[in-house]
């Protein structure tokens, strides 16, 4: 079924499916060596942690998959969290770093489409800069990261602001049936985007405009509106993340997502989408939230000295990244890598 | 050969753009605060960015190659930590070694230089995308640095140390206020003019833009692009380092958070000031203007008592508009060479929508 | 250059009995290949005939099974690239790599710049040593803008000198005029004898004829791996030139017409600046027709124009009956017309992206259903059927288009525009690097197609193919339509179909 005749379909199978070989031996190590890690409350607290990141995942992957980048997230990750604070919260002067909101106290059913449109609008902006004023995706994206975290910080005044309503809070911090709703929507989110991805023509032509642009043009897509959609979708999904974070906190704090990008790029690639565009799948991207979650819970479980954390992290990614380079020199070998074949291509029509 | 005149002109503003946009910031707070010309201020501008100052000249000379070294700014925070702790005794949270301050300095500069080594490595001869050795360093540093940290900050630490961060060489006492001639601002100047002369007027220098300019090219011209990579990334850590040694001696104390999150704005100002990221392109003393740009707006906003929560704003749309800019100026160069060749050819002169450009 | 030898008799370059063989190709066969000190030599051939193997056999990037290479009498061994290039033999591509963002005088200069007594870079000096270099070969230009600012002709000229400098006796030229106008033309070859006049012999690689009648001394003809031989170009004419290349030869493929009567396609008076004019054409239902012409000529803007992907210009173009102007190449399927481009790693396949994705793209539309979602069952349907019709050889629908050969890949674009049932086939260079077999199953392809009622415009520099497939074939030359040849009126003869692709003026008399 799985069709493996040779080598090469076996190295092709095993690096498609690399993570999920990974993330099982992840489980059985630490299941067997670490206490109650398989248990249910801890599997649960691994899911609840991995969950703002895992949909910031969703929308850096399908940019990623585009061949482009998002730095702009954790920004909007910040300002949104901000902006629904500041118009649910009732008025209150500054102290000890701690405020009150702007005093209109809307109602967060009110509010919650507010900040999703906001991070919809946000991801748009950036999409059409890029695609439609030629800028280049990189700087675009990372000047709205200043200008977004700016602006979550002018408008907060860099205070913290407790207090959100309970009914904002559900997605974050609520349960149902005993089970986390930010996992539940997480997992949902999944389930969509995957099938989306996979399934759906939208799916089809980011990868497409992801692998090759002037292809996907000649086969009749339109590049420019599809990677608005993606950014649209990058925004949308930033906006969950900021939500879902605020209600787990109960607190807009202005420096929220800070430093989030690195850890969603991470994820991303070590769950096998590849920066190089029109690769991966959202289910794979999922695997990588999983396993920097798992990481994480079990470096904590571990008594791992949590200053040392971060290191032991980042090491883990560091090998993963370094295993990545050596399978797609493998496959660079296998079927000659496109510029090497593109230039001998050239001299070869060019001199015939 | 026929370079129109307008044209020119055009791109000589684009060239140039940051110090309109430096000149134009100055005229524009000076008008705005009558304390923002104050001898105090002045002496403040570069003395506050000068840490900054040091992780731009490093992404300015990784950009010139046509790479990225995101892990500069925890290089900056483990590489004071690691100075602190040899620094202080073991009351005071270090390991009690209480080495030779100079010994130190020189020690943090041998780890950031070895940091750059072991990045410049893994993008060359391993061949892993640079973006993610060095978002993954970026990890692994800061996690160091809070692993070799007490969890706590650092602080007291002997004035050898903490002179060429915040040692004063001068004070002049006018009506106004002190003008301090800080030695931390001196060494950034310093510093840029060393990596302008060094990009500029050496032969290492040359090969690290033609490496970014075409690096097949500059492989067919015999240069060792690895090896040019390497040391690039190696320069990177020592600046790094010397951030700092600059950041810790200002503040005299080293925490674990220092220097984090600093480099969207450092990439930020490299950008403005003319860098590329895709290579070979713009120049170490753009790159300072790019500093000067954002201390200014810096100081500026927090002299104006505006929120300083506005500066990253500011920073950014003033990013979005330069990128505006370039754009604008790719297409019109687009647009006069089309114009050019359809001038040269003589078919399909009815086509009226093109015969009149 | 000052001990210039301006000896033309003497041999330069002397390559003999080079022998190189492909699985399956016999690419060169027994070939002698010499060039003169301080001679222009034309290499000419058809695509395929051998041209690209023997110069990289010269450069070093092929290794010959068996001859040898001598240069100024001396055989080169342990040939490598680095042995040719310091044996002063030079390639200078069509695309040329220069670095575009520094300065012509670093360009010049790169990897050795002159330093002052501090050891510092000297930029004075630069910039005035390379303005002297350049002037001694009779260059002007300014030193001191970007590359990037340059001109194709005077990026040329810079890469020429760039190898003179690097002591090049011998320059191959690929193509060096395909995206030039006369004005530049005629200043890269003053450029070029003025040089030729110091010594230095330039290989002249060209479809343009007339061009190699204009600046070539001596020019050496391939044919099928073979060299058919080495004339005085005053001995000559481009008569007899395209005599040799074609050769007596049999034709490779013949076919019945299809052509019906109802007219499905017309181009009536279109015209674009700098592109092509009065461009006028029509296709019959079934109908095969060729449009050839060279680089330059206006058929590649043309063929882009008329599927969407440039500007058309003014002028008419109808698809049954219907006006046709269409904004991009959604339009164009919409109003039954395809494209096969040219270059189809760039503009045809999604590599990365399996054969069903790719053979499904066009008619993604007509496969969604309810909610946008795609229908797995009928994109499995569509892309089975053309694996067996186009005989797409594969291991199964999921397998990534990267990893078939290059005639399969050619055919997954075909099933790609073939699954939209076009009314109108518009095929650009298609049988550029596929082999024999893949050759022989695309013309199969259009066979049937065209008996299915679809109009093909085969637009190809194959003249030899198009005789095979069409019924009738166009000559475009610099932007006009000029002359027509028809099974028919039995006039098909390569011979005069190549003088009309290069201007039907014999300039060798002249």
């Amino acid at each position: 079924m799985l069709g493996i005749r040779n080598r090469h379909d076996l190295l092709e199978l095993g690096s498609r499916h690399f993570i999920w070989v990974v993330l099982v031996l992840t489980a059985v190590v630490f299941g067997s060596t670490i206490d109650k890690y398989l248990s249910v409350p801890n599997i649960t607290n691994i899911l609840i942690t991995g969950s703002v990141l895992g949909v910031l995942v969703i929308g850096q992957a399908l940019c990623l998959m585009a061949r482009k980048l998002d730095l702009s997230a954790e920004g909007t990750v910040s300002l949104v969290a901000v902006m629904a604070a500041w118009l649910m919260l009732p008025y209150r002067e500054q102290d000890f770093a701690q405020a009150g909101g702007l005093g209109v106290e809307l109602d967060p059913l009110i509010v919650i489409p507010i900040i999703l449109l906001l991070g919809a609008f946000v991801g748009f902006l950036n999409g059409f800069m890029i695609m439609k004023l030629n800028m280049n995706f990189f700087i675009v994206t990372l000047a709205m990261q200043l200008v977004l975290r700016g602006l979550a910080l002018a408008i907060s005044e860099g205070a913290i602001m407790p207090g959100t309503p309970a009914a904002f809070n559900w997605l974050g911090g609520g349960r149902v049936a005993g089970i986390p709703v930010s996992v539940i929507a997480t997992i949902g989110l999944y389930l969509v985007f995957g099938f989306v991805m996979s399934r759906m023509q939208f799916g089809r032509k980011v990868y497409a405009v992801g692998a090759n642009e002037d292809a996907a043009r000649a086969s009749g897509f339109s590049p420019a509106r599809t990677v608005i959609l993606v950014y649209t979708a990058s925004g949308f999904l930033a906006a969950m993340a900021g939500w879902m974070l605020l209600g787990r906190l109960e607190a807009s704090v202005p420096t929220l997502g800070v430093g989030m990008t690195l850890n969603v790029v991470a994820a991303a690639v070590i769950g096998g989408v590849s920066l190089k565009g029109g690769e991966g799948s959202i289910i794979g991207a999922f695997a990588g939230v999983l396993f920097l979650a798992m990481v994480n819970n079990a470096l904590n479980l571990m008594n791992v000295d949590p200053l040392w954390v971060n290191a032991v992290r980042g090491l883990i990614i560091l090998v993963a990244l370094i295993i990545d380079a050596q399978k797609s020199r493998y496959r660079g070998r296998a079927a000659a890598p496109d510029k090497a074949k593109r230039a001998e291509a050239n001299q070869s029509a060019a001199l015939s | 050969m026929n370079r129109a005149g307008p044209n020119r002109l055009v791109s000589l503003m684009v060239d140039n753009l940051i110090w309109l946009f430096v000149i134009g910031a100055f005229i524009a707070f000076s008008l705005l605060s009558d304390r923002f010309l104050s001898p105090y201020n002045l002496g403040n501008i570069l003395l506050r960015s000068a840490a900054f100052g040091m992780l731009v000249l490093s992404q300015a000379y990784t950009f010139i190659t046509g790479n990225f070294d995101l892990s500069v700014e925890s290089s900056l925070g483990l590489t004071a930590m690691f100075a602190a702790l040899m620094l202080v005794t073991s009351e005071a949270g270090g390991w009690g070694w209480q080495l030779h301050p100079l010994l130190v300095i020189l020690l943090m500069l041998v780890l950031g230089g070895l940091i750059g080594l072991f990045n410049g490595v893994l993008i060359t001869k391993v061949g892993v995308n640079n973006l993610l050795v060095t978002i993954a360093m970026l990890f692994v540093l800061r996690g160091a640095t809070y692993g070799i940290s007490p969890g706590t900050s650092i602080s007291f630490f002997p004035k050898e140390f903490t002179w060429l961060g915040g040692g004063t060489l001068a004070r002049i006492v006018t009506d106004d206020g002190n003008f301090v001639l800080s030695v931390a601002g001196i060494f950034v100047i310093l510093a840029f003019l060393v990596g302008h002369i060094h990009t500029r007027y050496t032969q290492f220098g040359r090969n690290m833009y033609a490496v970014g300019a075409d690096a097949d090219a500059a492989r067919a011209a015999g240069i060792n692009v690895d090896r040019v990579v390497i040391i690039v990334y190696i320069i990177a850590g020592v600046c790094a380092a010397f951030a700092g040694l600059l950041q810790a001696g200002r503040l005299n104390a080293a925490t674990p958070t220092m220097g984090a999150n600093l480099i969207f704005a450092v990439h930020g100002a490299a950008i403005i000031g003319g860098m590329s990221i895709y290579g070979g392109r713009g120049n170490i003393i753009g790159a300072f203007g790019g500093v000067l740009l954002w201390s200014i707006l810096d100081t500026g906003l927090n002299i104006m008592r505006v929120s300083p929560f506005w500066i990253d704003v500011s920073r950014g749309l003033l990013l979005l508009f330069a990128v505006l800019l370039d754009a604008l100026r790719v297409r019109y160069q687009r647009n006069v060479q089309m114009r050019m060749a359809l001038a040269a050819s003589t078919i399909g002169l009815d086509d009226k929508e093109h015969s009149d450009g | 250059m000052a001990e210039a030898n301006l000896k033309t008799d003497e041999i330069l370059l002397d390559m003999r009995g080079i022998s190189k063989t492909y699985p399956g190709v016999q690419a060169l066969e027994d070939a002698d290949f010499s060039v003169r000190r301080g001679e222009i030599h034309g290499l000419v051939g058809k695509n395929g005939a051998g041209k690209s193997t023997l110069m990289g056999v010269l450069m070093g990037i092929r290794d010959a099974d068996s001859g040898s290479v001598a240069m100024d009498g001396q055989e080169l061994v342990d040939a490598s690239p680095q042995t040719m290039l310091d044996a002063g033999i030079s390639y200078v591509p069509q695309h040329i790599n220069l670095l575009n963002t520094l300065t012509v005088a670093e360009n010049i200069l790169v990897g050795n710049l002159p330093k002052n007594r501090f050891g510092l870079v000297d930029w004075k000096a630069v910039n005035e040593d390379s303005q002297a270099r350049l002037s001694r070969l009779g260059l002007e230009m300014d030193v001191r803008q970007p590359v990037e600012g340059l001109s194709v002709a005077e990026r040329t000229m810079l890469a020429i000198a760039k190898a003179l400098f690097a002591n090049a006796r011998l320059i191959i030229l690929d193509e060096p005029t395909a995206a030039l106008s006369r004005v530049e033309i005629d200043l890269l070859f003053s450029f070029v004898r003025a040089q030729q006049e110091q010594g230095v012999a330039f290989i002249y690689i060209s479809h343009h004829l007339e061009e190699v009648f204009e600046i070539c001394d001596r020019v050496t003809v391939m044919r099928d791996g073979r060299i058919v031989g080495t004339r005085e170009i005053s001995e000559i004419d481009v008569p007899i030139l395209i005599h040799m290349m074609v050769g007596g030869g049999v034709q490779e493929y013949e076919r019945e017409s299809a052509a019906g009567e109802q007219t499905v396609f017309e181009v009536r008076g279109l015209s674009r600046r700098g592109a092509y004019e009065h461009v006028d054409l029509s296709m019959n239902r079934g109908e095969v027709l060729g449009l050839s012409g060279l680089q330059g000529s206006g058929v590649d803007e043309l063929a882009q124009a008329l599927f969407g992907l440039d500007r058309l210009g003014v002028g008419e173009v109808l698809v049954d009956g219907e006006p046709y102007r269409p904004g991009s190449p959604k339009q164009a399927f919409e109003s039954g017309v395809a494209y096969l481009p040219q270059d189809r790693h760039r503009f045809g396949l999604v590599q990365l992206r399996s054969v069903r994705e790719n053979v499904t793209y066009s008619v993604l539309d007509r496969l969604v259903g309810r909610l946008g979602v795609l229908m797995r069952a009928g994109e499995q349907q569509i892309t089975e059927e053309y694996i067996d019709k186009l005989g797409i050889v594969t291991p199964g629908t999921e397998q990534r288009t990267l990893l078939l050969s290059g005639g399969n890949q050619q055919k997954v674009v075909f099933a790609k525009l073939a699954a939209t049932q076009p009314h109108v086939l518009i095929l650009h260079e298609p049988t550029q690097g596929v082999d024999v077999q893949a050759k022989v199953d695309i013309f199969n392809i259009i066979d049937d197609l065209s008996a299915q009622g679809v109009a093909i415009l085969i637009i190809s520099s194959e003249v030899r193919e198009l005789i095979g497939l069409c019924d009738r074939i166009l000559v475009m030359y610099e932007g006009r339509i000029t002359d027509e040849f028809s099974r028919a009126a039995k006039d098909m003869r390569p011979e005069d179909i190549l003088l009309a692709i290069e201007g039907g003026r014999n300039v060798g008399d002249s």
